[in-house]
């Protein structure tokens, strides 16, 4: 009950449908139980490189842990309402609702969904906390990056036959608030987005499955708290720039304040019984703000032996840095300003391989025991190797 | 642990029964309009990715429980996965709400009952239960 009462704003719209939905739930009595559990730990071969994957500690901690219960029930012959509650470790395990939603099954092949969404940004997005559903502990972090998982509105999905291949189709609608941390310094950014669509298709036969998505938003995020030196922090920096220098143009490029931004998403996915594979790549393009334009991608490779799964991935970011000095004349004086500028923007663009082997074993139907080894080689921050473990269940 | 424990025996039943080779037979109601169903199409319709027979009527799967010798012989054979990937798979589409896995009827006599009362419904069972209450429109050897 507290973790109920202590929901924020945010959570208002899905906590109202689980509301609405609980109601005539309870007198159906036909509901289904279903969840997933992921206990996870891990530690960093050097304390004094980066993070990665959560961990910093050279000593082993147990602090990647995921209880979810999904809670759904017919309302009436063609609605559905379900309701998925997440508790996370690394949230001191507040219950959330990812999904909230009512489901209106319009044809044989098409439904449409209307409450909290998860957003179809990636292969993996919909069963993103499910890893027994996937080989990996946790899909590769250099792709898997966006912090805007969900998204409050409604989508249409709509599964066919084309010839001899099976497809999916998902357009949605819809927006969604946020706190993210851009820097990976502890600070969070209030984020949101408005006027947020995509749409999302797969063609696959049998053993092969090819995806590709596209998405655009209007995207605020508050950077004006983030730090830096001389202004104190980006905020300053920005109201220097408009009202010292008389350079407004630059502060809005540094801003992200109603920027129209798009992400891209084309992937492919096999599973022959033997051999899995995946490879998938991203693009986001940032408008005019200081967020890079982030190119991303990775390629997995694995082997089933029995029981158990070997893979490698190889993951890489090769961000572009936005150029917020736009513009400004190239002189002497200008010089430090210029410098700032870029400075500020080089510390968004991230340029990182990663090197991933791991190994899956199906401990019994529906537990799977993993372990993974990372060797992450930043091109700025230096390079650190990660060993993680994790338990996963569904039930 | 409790589960855990289950899961245990009856993976260790499960060797023990394998071992017997019996024949599996894909069922249906004795009035449906067709006489065989080909691998391809009754895969599709225990991996959700179908919801009618090819002849357009509307169908509705269903499993025998975990651990049933049937059911992992029919999984390896028709959907091409062994347990853990069949439930795998399955909750790649549970937790999305884009598909319910066939449900659990039980053992064969449960779900020869079930096929025999229910025209839409299609299962498998151990070939020696087959009687005249269900049609076999496939056999797994």
């Amino acid at each position: 009950m507290n973790n109920i009462s202590s929901m924020r704003k945010k959570h208002s719209l899905a906590l109202a449908i689980t509301l609405c939905m609980a109601a005539p739930l309870a007198q159906a009595g036909d509901l289904n139980f279903s969840g997933f559990l992921s206990v996870g730990g891990g530690m960093v071969d050097d304390e004094n490189g980066p993070a990665y994957s959560g961990y910093d500690e050279e000593d082993l901690t147990f602090d990647n842990n995921l209880l979810g219960i999904q809670i759904s029930g017919n309302v009436s012959d063609k609605l559905t309402a379900t309701v998925q509650l997440t508790a996370r470790s690394e949230k001191d395990y507040e219950v959330d609702a990812e999904w909230a939603y009512l489901s209106w099954q319009a044809t044989e092949n098409s439904k449409i969904r209307a409450g909290r969404l998860r957003t179809p940004f990636y292969m993996f997005s919909d069963f993103l906390d499910v890893g027994y559903a996937y080989a990996w502990i946790s899909p590769p972090r250099e792709v898997y990056y966006l912090p805007f998982n969900n998204v409050n509105g409604v989508d249409f999905y709509t599964t066919n036959t084309l010839g001899i291949f099976d497809t999916t189709f998902q357009a949605y609608f819809g927006g969604f608030d946020d706190e993210l941390d851009l820097n990976n310094d502890g600070i969070l950014e209030e984020a949101k987005t408005r006027n947020q669509m995509g749409v999302a298709g797969t063609l696959g036969k049998d053993w092969w499955t090819l995806r590709a998505a596209y998405h655009k938003a209007d995207l605020w995020i508050d950077v004006t708290g983030i730090s830096m030196p001389v202004f104190g922090t980006l905020g300053n920096f920005a109201n220097a720039l408009t009202n010292t220098y008389n350079l407004p143009a630059n502060a809005n490029k540094l801003l992200v304040e109603e920027d129209s931004v798009t992400f891209a998403e084309v992937g492919l996915n096999i599973d022959t019984g033997r051999f899995v594979a995946a490879i998938e790549y991203v693009e986001f393009e940032p408008d005019d703000a200081l967020l890079s334009k982030n190119k991303r991608g990775y390629a997995m490779g694995g082997v089933r032996f029995g029981d158990w799964l070997v893979h490698l991935t190889a993951s890489q970011s090769k961000d572009d840095a936005s150029h917020p000095e736009a513009g400004i004349p190239v002189a002497p004086q200008t010089a430090p300003l210029i410098g700032a500028l870029q400075a500020v923007a080089a510390s968004q663009a991230i340029d990182r391989d990663v090197i991933s082997i791991g190994t899956r074993w199906d401990v019994t139907t529906g537990t799977a025991l993993k372990f993974q080894i990372d060797d992450v080689d930043d091109k700025n921050q230096g390079d650190q190797k990660v060993f993680s473990v994790a338990l996963q269940t569904v039930f | 642990m409790k589960k855990f424990i289950c899961a245990v025996a009856t993976t260790l039943t499960l060797g023990l029964a394998s071992a017997t080779w019996a024949e599996v037979a894909v069922i249906v109601h004795p009035s449906a309009g067709f006489d065989s169903l080909s691998e391809d199409d009754i895969s599709r319709l225990f991996l959700g990715k179908s919801k009618s027979f090819p002849a357009g009527a509307q169908a509705v799967p269903v499993n025998q429980n975990e651990g049933s010798a049937a059911r992992d012989k029919f999984n390896e054979a028709v959907c091409k996965k062994n347990a853990s990937q069949y439930k795998a798979y399955w909750s790649q589409l549970v937790f999305t709400g884009k598909g319910t896995p066939p449900k659990d009827a039980g053992d064969d006599a449960a779900v020869k009952a079930l096929v025999a009362a229910n025209p839409t419904m299609i299962g498998y069972i151990d070939a020696s239960a087959v009687d005249a209450s269900v049609k076999v429109v496939h056999k797994i050897p």
